[in-house]
């Protein structure tokens, strides 16, 4: 069936109402609010992307349950899977507005407010699309966006220098990923990847793929190409880095299990212990140990909570790749399920960090001292956060993991093959639980030199506790969700 | 089949029974300052609501009575499920679900009225008040679970209420060693409880106790008894054991009872709604729910083990509280003493009776354990008995109600103790004459111990501003110093108001169970499948005669000519000399565990800590070495060459970009981009050598 104008119109309706929004938060900016204080109009532009997001969540919500269209060949896909990840970014782009609303962003909020809009753009078309050529412009589209705004603190050396490095790293990356691009076009024929495995593995291809991983994996932040991540999450504003941390992390794992296991389905060869073969399942198992290892080990010594909560991150991205090498239904519903705990329990704890750092002095960990003290409800919300990332039942973040490390054992059920990962996994959850307490003793146990309490606005702790509460639910009540995740993969599978 | 699909429908919505006090507790949990008023408010009003739901389901079960059935509602619901493994949690409704929730909401809605009362003028208020409904959320819980899983977690929550309301007053040493004994105790139960739910679930490969199609564990109890288990028993036995010795610990059955009497140096209205009405009961709950396993092992010698633990415990503990002088402590060794004839009620097979005697005795034990904090707060914080005396001219209402609940207790003809321990007494005698004896035995204790209670308590003259109070170990807090000469007073009547319900039901409450009406109407409601036993006119004239001659022998020794000082001795002590002291000090019992188990437990303490330290230490020790390790390699190559010595070498001095591009050209990024580098080669190699 060809795709009328109409049709594509309708499927990007949610992209172009954001694209409006961006320019009418520039219009307004430069506009009406050119004499207003930078505290009001930080508010208003704010206001203004949050409606925007709302308006885009609407056509989406819309469009839920009505089947699937594969537009131009694929290159834009409307079905509920992909609906639904449109839908979460849409609500941890909100809520990383919702935090930079009490930041101080500087000068420029029109900009602020409107990159991160186009930035949520290319995120949205990274998980509606199944076209190589479209997803290498996307991931350039929103990689753009996220180099300009963690360049945001104008005045601080280290932003800038964040900046740049994220952008230098960042653009090899990219020239990795075009190149893996062209050869797998090369060798294929096709951009489309439902087309892309006709046959076996051939040195060339797998060339290829080698360098769509890096490019992927420098998307993700994984071990060795991850060194950008700490830098830019420190310089960045902290909105900007909950941002790369949580928005453009639940993107670039959507498209790349697409990529593996649909496009490269197979290509996985064999991560089982005394089978290995050569394939993507190999090279992940790979990379997984190294940067669970790497990021949970540096995490210990970091000093500031940013820092840290960058390692963390790796460490996650780790724990990830562990579902992707189980691969099948049950692995990529693990890996699903994972990014939505992470991103949410993520977004929360660097809201947190957000609204208290300013107040605190600082984002270093003895700026956190007594805060349970100061600020005992984002205290609360930052254990809840904390603890979910740790892995501590009864939430969302523990079922996250055992699902994951359920899947790995569960795909060679009868060898456990996949053991080796998931041992080196739980050891290293272990060592994390190590860095993640520290930060909960200075939250809660540290005095702290300065006793006046901290009050944050409502609207902020209201939102904050709602994610708390999805990221406890999350871990109380996991089925709905669940099998929710598990319909709409296998109708893509 | 209407009536089931409505019983099914209300099953769907048990769960809401114990969320409303989860949620009062939770908001009591976020308050920023403490704030008794809406404190007091959430608690009794999420309890109120709960009770409201809990009777709807409770008279939509009474229609049910009629079948030769037991109408149930179920309601399962897949918690996670994980490839083909499924683990489900769910709600059930039946005689026994409800009628245990409408008395926990009912019974603990006016514990908590008076606890506002008793706890006036405590600081922590909210604090317990967020503890109390927090409880009430675990109970129900426990009560309305479908699910081992569900019912062991609740399980596990209530001891933990119970932990921090023994020790709310924390501060007091005997309060901490008391919370510390409690939670020891009890868990040395739920190691086999748990035990008990593995192997169940072992074998029959569920943890629902119910299911629409007939594959719960409980429905496939009955396959489970042909089956080998341990110790010469069938699986069902040893399930059953396992499960017991769980009831024991939290029902403190001998020889886990130890931590019951201890339990009272809790607030009143937590020994009333804890210790004496619902927590000891889920013991015997938790064995009449999972009945269908017992009655399977039957053959076993499980039953009458039971009935035998039961049996001694009935006896043991009533010959203690015959020697005590607390108040509570009495009523604590009372509430033993009486759970001990629920079990043994249980292991006679009695099912009804077991459960009846639990809801009677949860009202006027709640009854009595409420007068007595009535007692204390009116005598200003007085716990002992011979310090009080002539209590019934200074507080009458208190007095007429603590009069139902001894009457209910002493199995007063017509009342409702009476009736449910004479069911208990009828089904041990057709089952076993021994323990029946000794359990008659017991009864009579009881009329004695608890009319010796009410003359040195309620009769003679006020004794307690004859000395100097800075002896006794019992005051709560500083209230109750300096007050100690004063007369006591009437409680206000948020106070007297709930013991006044309860002494109705105490008095009323046994007609349900009587033989008289439809040949026992609860018989018929919990268990309409089996005929109630037959009536034996010897154990009811036993069991009034022993009753009566307990009430005259305790007017003989205590009433005739009360106590004139709070230093007389005991009438009883000049009598029988040693062996009440030996009474008065639980028969050393704790004594014992001291020099035994307690000893044992700190030797091998020593041993374990010794390896401990050598081995265990020496792994973790190593593992936290080489994570060490790495993070510095990582800290020197990553963090302190690349990235802060460049960062503290830029930002210290320089201002300027250009210089950051130099330092950038100085090989930073380069350095990044190696590692990077290295890396690409690093999979190439994994990719191409395997």
């Amino acid at each position: 069936m060809d795709a009328t104008y109409l049709d594509i119109a309708r499927g990007l309706s949610a992209e172009i109402v954001l694209v409006l929004a961006a320019l009418f938060a520039l219009a307004l900016d430069l506009g009406w609010l050119r004499r207003e204080g930078g505290r009001e109009r930080t508010r208003a532009v704010g206001v203004l992307t949050i409606v925007g997001l709302i308006l885009a969540a609407i056509p989406v919500c819309q469009m839920l349950g009505n089947g699937s269209q594969r537009l131009l060949g694929g290159t834009l896909v409307v079905d509920d899977l992909t609906l639904l990840f449109k839908l979460l970014l849409i609500i941890l782009t909100a809520l990383t507005a919702l935090i930079s609303l009490e930041y101080d962003v500087g000068r420029h909020v029109g900009e602020y407010f409107a990159t991160m809009l186009f930035g949520a753009v290319g995120m949205m078309l990274l998980v509606a699309t199944e076209e190589l050529i479209t997803i290498f412009v996307a991931l350039e589209l929103t990689s753009l966006c996220l180099y300009i705004l963690t360049a945001f603190h104008k005045s601080w050396l280290r932003s800038q220098e964040a900046a740049l490095k994220y952008f230098m790293f960042g653009a090899i990356s990219s020239a990795f990923l075009l190149f893996g691009l062209s050869l797998v076009f090369g060798v294929t024929g096709t951009t489309n990847i439902r087309e892309l495995m006709t046959g076996s593995l051939t040195p060339l291809l797998g060339v290829g793929l080698l360098m769509i991983l890096i490019g992927f994996g420098f998307k993700v932040a994984v071990v060795p190409f991850h060194l950008w991540a700490p830098d830019a999450y420190e310089g960045a504003p902290t909105p900007v880095a909950a941002y790369i941390a949580t928005g453009s992390k639940v993107a670039s794992f959507f498209v790349l299990t697409k990529v593996l296991l649909l496009g490269f389905a197979g290509g996985a060869g064999s991560a089982l212990w005394g089978k290995f073969a050569s394939g993507w399942a190999m090279l992940l198992a790979v990379v997984a140990v190294l940067s669970m290892v790497l990021g949970n080990c540096a995490a210990i010594v970091q000093r500031n909570v940013k820092r840290l909560l960058a390692y963390s991150s790796i460490a996650h991205a780790g724990y990830i790749f562990i579902g992707l090498i189980a691969a099948g239904l049950t692995g990529a519903t693990s890996v699903m399920f994972y990014i939505i705990v992470y991103a949410l329990t993520n977004l929360g704890a660097f809201g947190v960090v957000a609204a208290l750092s300013a107040r605190a002095g600082g984002e270093e960990l003895t700026h956190f001292n007594g805060m349970a003290k100061r600020a005992p409800l984002l205290s609360l919300l930052m254990l809840i956060f904390v603890l979910s990332l740790a892995g501590v039942p009864p939430l969302g973040g523990f079922f996250g993991k055992f699902y994951l490390f359920a899947a790995a054992v569960g795909q060679d059920a009868r060898h456990f093959g996949l053991l080796w990962l998931v041992v080196v996994g739980i050891l290293m959850s272990a060592v994390s639980l190590y860095y993640y307490l520290i930060v909960l003793k200075h939250m809660y146990v540290e005095a702290a030199a300065d006793d006046s309490r901290i009050e944050t606005p409502t609207y902020l702790n209201a939102a904050l506790g709602l994610v708390a509460l999805a990221v406890i639910l999350l871990g109380v009540f996991p089925q709905p969700t669940l099998t929710l995740l598990n319909s709409l993969l296998s109708r893509v599978l | 089949m209407e009536h089931a699909e409505h019983l099914n429908h209300l099953a769907s919505q048990q769960w809401l029974i114990p969320f409303f006090p989860l949620v009062a507790a939770a908001i009591q949990s976020l308050l920023k300052k403490p704030a008794r008023k809406l404190s007091a408010t959430l608690t009794i009003g999420a309890m109120g609501i709960s009770c409201a739901f809990a009777l709807r389901a409770f008279f939509a079960t009474l229609g049910g009575g009629h079948h030769e059935e037991v109408a149930r509602g179920i309601a399962n619901f897949t918690w996670f499920k994980f490839g083909t493994t499924s683990l489900d949690l769910g709600f059930v409704l039946d005689p026994l679900t409800a009628g245990m929730a409408a008395m926990v909401t009912f019974v603990g809605f006016w514990i908590f009225v008076n606890a506002t009362g008793y706890m006036h003028d405590d600081e922590n208020f909210t604090r317990f008040f967020c503890f109390l409904s927090l409880f009430a959320a675990s109970m129900l819980g426990l009560v309305v679970s479908n699910n081992l899983l569900l019912l062991f977690m609740c399980w596990e929550l209530v001891g933990l209420c119970s932990y921090l309301l023994i020790g709310f007053w924390y501060f007091k040493p005997s309060a901490a060693a008391a919370m510390k004994k409690a939670f020891i105790t009890t868990r040395v139960g739920d190691v086999g409880f748990f035990i008990g739910i593995l192997m169940l679930y072992q074998h029959t490969g569920t943890l629902n106790l119910y299911t629409a199609e007939g594959t719960g564990a409980l429905q496939q109890a009955g396959g489970l008894a042909t089956l080998t288990g341990w110790w010469g028993l069938s699986v069902a036995g040893t399930i059953a054991l396992m499960l017991f010795i769980g009831a024991m610990g939290k029902s403190a059955q001998f020889p886990l009872h130890v931590w019951l009497p201890d339990a009272m140096e809790g607030p009143t209205p937590v020994s009333a709604l804890i210790h004496a009405a619902t927590m000891v009961a889920a013991g015997v709950f938790m064995v009449g729910r999972m009945f269908p396993v017992f009655t399977a092992g039957a053959g076993d010698w499980v039953m009458d083990f039971v009935m035998w633990v039961g049996c001694i415990t009935a006896v043991f503990s009533a010959t203690i509280a015959v020697a005590q002088f607390d108040i509570k402590r009495v009523l604590a060794y009372s509430t033993c003493s009486q759970l001990g004839f629920m079990v043994m009620a249980l292991g006679a097979g009695g099912f009804v009776a077991g459960q009846f005697h639990l809801l009677t005795h949860a009202f006027f034990k709640a009854l009595l354990f409420l007068g007595s904090g009535c007692v204390i707060i009116g005598t200003h914080h007085e716990q002992d008995m011979r310090k009080m005396g002539g209590l019934k001219k200074y507080m009458p209402i208190t007095f007429w109600c603590y009069f139902t609940g001894y009457l209910a207790l002493s199995g007063f003809p017509l009342t409702a103790g009476f009736f449910s321990k004479d069911e208990v007494l009828l089904e041990t005698f057709h089952h076993n004459k021994a323990a029946w004896g000794l359990a008659t035995f017991a009864a009579f204790l009881t009329a004695f111990y608890m009319t010796r209670q009410m003359y040195m308590v309620f009769a003679g003259k006020w004794r307690g501003g004859e000395e100097s109070h800075h002896g006794h170990g019992h005051a709560h807090d500083d209230h109750g110093h300096g007050h100690g000469g004063h007369e006591p007073n009437e409680v206000p009547w948020n106070m007297w108001l709930p013991i006044a319900v309860l002494s109705i039901f105490a008095l009323f409450m046994g007609w349900l169970g009587t033989p008289w009406f439809h040949d026992n109407l609860f018989h018929h409601y919990l268990a309409p499948e089996e005929h109630s036993p037959e009536h034996s006119n010897l154990v009811l004239w036993l069991s009034i005669g022993v009753g009566l001659f307990g009430i005259f022998l305790g007017w003989l020794i205590y009433g005739r000519k009360t106590m004139e000082h709070a230093t007389d001795a005991d009438p009883l002590a000049v009598k029988l000399g040693g062996l009440f002291t030996a009474l008065n000090r639980k028969w050393y019992i704790d004594e014992l565990y001291e020099a035994t188990i307690i000893r044992l437990t700190m030797a091998l303490g020593v041993f374990f800590r010794a390896v401990d330290k050598a081995v265990v230490d020496g792994i973790l020790h190593a593992i936290a070495w080489v994570a060490w390790g790495i993070s510095q390699v990582v800290r020197l190559v990553g963090d302190d060459l690349i990235i802060n010595g460049s960062f503290d070498a830029g930002c210290d001095g320089v201002r300027g970009s250009g210089r950051i591009l130099a330092k950038l050209q100085n090989g930073r990024v380069q350095n990044y981009l190696r590692v990077m580098a290295v890396g690409v080669v690093l999979l190439l190699v994994v990719y191409f050598v395997k």
